[in-house]
């Protein structure tokens, strides 16, 4: 079986750090996510994970755009690139980089659940023949989408996979387990064009996002609860995932 | 009961061409031996792209090879993925009468839509689609088999009159099934009067679910072939040892092994968003934390429930178990990325053939070639070569 390669120290360089475990989950209101998931070739496949993890075959990448009107932190917006792996058996997307537009979310993303969370420009636009979604950071363009003809989908046809971030916790460098829960109340399938991805803004020059295979938008709300389980990044889910102390 | 041999050809890594070979040939003499101990099928899968988990690309050739060098055991091509860019409906009918012809009426044919973007996006299948285009071709090889003039205007494929050639050795036709990864494709395999073939390893409660909802339906159905293949297999795992303790360290690492290999795939349903798949394929079944039942005779032993790991009366008992609840076949996987030497996987059939089929199948029944479906009769050319089924 194949495990990811990726230094430890260099992927925890960008690291954030829950001082506590919160146990209450958050809610976000009014929440728009864009999704796209896109392959990547395989020079990259194993060394942008960790050791704990196994990239999927093919190697894969999904780029979410959050636009979030209610949060503890006030509204905000992130865009969120994720390796698509496998922790045990279990399907999940290890983070490499959140842009949030406000430094409240960039602190509450982080300090809570441990996106790996930097502050920029995030524009995620959304309207009835199709979605565009820029970052830019430091005025360089680092993620520019163009997505057309929303097709109606069925509220539970997208698949939304639980998230990984390498987090410094007060049980260590751990992988942070975060399962939000997405309540959709519109879903759609859209054509996407992926125009502009610079792969060392979002954590890992290898990361290449070639072929886009589909993308989504939907209007929800999401509870993401308290993190329950944390896993050691470099050893393998069946031993090294641990409770939340 | 019927008991079988289901090949995925996992192949560990490196990809060295000594590890492939090692692979194709191991597997066709465990098909030699499982012909001699009176196994009754040997199942190859249709699998592309999926690195470690299958490597039975073409099982078509594979199976060639079997049916040449075996005499009774039956071989079951499947399952066929029933999506154009793969296979052209045509093909499809033709490689199987060919096996069917060489393999002197063994042939049986299963038939699936694939359920990762592993493969599908990897031909560039619209998945939106694949359920539609299975059961266009389910319905239409039926008819090439035993038309004498074939034509069809569809969504799938179209073509003008032609005589698919050759037909097959069995009358009308081999038994069709159809794999059943996702709840409730068995309901679409008895309406049909297909044959439905698990192969994912569910537990008992889901599989009872399952057979339960195919009995319940079969009996009126709207049969795509000439004949209804009642039948319900299961897939499991082997690894039969006198001592139950050294089954379970030889056959839970490679169970593991397995459902790891096949959660690296890239489903479906994670890649694309789609009304087509509501599962995330196998992976449904590696990942499933149901209920189990204390007085199951594996989880007392601290093996999963219902696995064919163990000694031969725990086997016994497991497949009671699974008989009780109207699954009339059991197909084994015998080994994953070589984790288990040659010798050992030939050695835990022997004793399964000689300690455990026994309690199922008399002698008479392992000696028959085997028959699939009663209601098939037996090919005057068949019983031209002295075979014949009962």
């Amino acid at each position: 079986m194949i495990v990811g390669t990726a230094n430890i120290d260099e992927l925890a360089a960008n690291a954030a750090t829950i001082a506590d475990f919160q146990t209450d989950p958050v809610e976000l209101g009014g929440v728009e996510c864009f999704q796209l998931v896109a392959e990547m070739r395989n020079t990259a496949r194993e060394s942008v994970l960790p050791a704990g993890l196994h990239p999927t075959i093919p190697a894969s990448v999904s780029i979410q755009a959050w636009n979030v009107a209610e949060s503890p932190w006030g509204p905000f917006s992130m865009a969120l690139v994720r390796v698509s792996c496998r922790s045990g058996v279990r399907a999940r997307g290890f983070s490499t980089r959140a842009v949030v537009t406000t430094q409240a979310s960039a602190d509450g993303l982080g300090g809570v659940y441990g996106f790996p969370t930097e502050v920029g420009e995030v524009s995620f636009r959304r309207s009835y023949d199709g979605v565009d979604v820029e970052v830019q950071q430091g005025g360089a363009q680092i993620l520019a989408i163009t997505a057309l003809d929303p097709d109606p989908m069925g509220l539970h046809d997208v698949q939304y996979t639980g998230t990984l971030n390498l987090a410094q916790t007060p049980q260590g460098l751990r992988l942070v387990q975060v399962e939000a829960h997405h309540a959709a109340t519109r879903v759609e399938r859209v054509t996407a064009r992926l125009s502009r991805f610079d792969g060392t803004a979002w954590g890992n020059a290898l990361l290449d996002p070639y072929y886009v295979v589909a993308a989504s938008v939907a209007v929800e709300e999401v509870t993401m609860p308290a993190v329950r389980f944390v896993c050691k990044p470099e050893e393998l889910a069946f031993t090294g995932t641990e409770p939340v102390r | 009961m019927k008991f079988g041999i289901f090949f995925e050809l996992s192949t560990p890594r490196p990809f060295t061409r000594q590890n492939e070979w090692d692979v194709y040939h191991n597997g066709l003499e465990q098909c030699r031996v499982a012909d001699e101990l009176g196994f009754d099928h040997v199942w190859a899968v249709e699998h592309h792209f999926l690195e470690e988990y299958s490597h039975c690309s073409s099982p078509e050739v594979f199976l060639a090879a079997v049916a040449a060098q075996t005499q009774r055991i039956r071989v079951g091509h499947g399952a066929v993925v029933c999506v154009p860019e793969m296979n052209h409906p045509v093909r499809v009918a033709e490689r199987a009468a060919v096996l069917d012809i060489i393999s002197n009426g063994r042939l049986e044919l299963g038939t699936a839509r694939s359920s990762t973007w592993t493969e599908l996006g990897g031909f560039e299948v619209n998945p939106d689609d694949t359920k539609k285009t299975w059961d266009e071709f389910v319905r239409v090889l039926p008819k090439m088999w035993t038309q004498d003039e074939f034509e069809w205007q569809g969504k799938a494929f179209s073509m003008p009159a032609r005589n698919v050639l050759p037909k097959p050795l069995q009358d009308p036709h081999p038994p069709v099934w159809v794999t059943v990864t996702t709840p409730g494709t068995e309901l679409d395999a008895a309406e049909r009067g297909l044959g439905c073939l698990g192969v994912s390893a569910a537990g008992y409660e889901e599989q009872e679910r399952r057979t339960r909802e195919y009995y319940r339906r079969i009996d009126n159905c709207d049969p795509v072939g000439s004949v209804v293949n009642d039948q319900v297999h299961t897939m499991n795992f082997l690894y039969c040892h006198e001592d139950y303790r050294q089954a379970k360290a030889v056959g839970v690492p490679m169970i593991i092994a397995f459902n790891v290999a096949n959660t690296h795939l890239y489903w479906t349903r994670e890649a694309y968003p789609t009304r087509a798949y509501q599962t995330m394929g196998n992976a449904g079944g590696a990942m499933k934390e149901g209920k189990v039942d204390p007085e199951d005779p594996s989880v007392a032993k601290g093996l999963p429930e219902g696995v064919g790991i163990g000694d031969p009366d725990h086997l016994i008992r497991t497949i009671e178990r699974w008989e009780s609840i109207g699954v009339t076949g059991i197909n084994f996987l015998l080994n994953a990325m070589e984790m288990i030497p040659q010798a050992e996987v030939l050695e835990s059939l022997r004793l399964f053939a000689t300690e455990v089929m026994p309690r199922f199948q008399t002698d008479a029944e392992r000696r028959a070639m085997v028959s699939t479906p009663t209601s098939i009769p037996v090919p005057a050319a068949l019983r031209a070569i002295g075979g014949g089924q009962a």
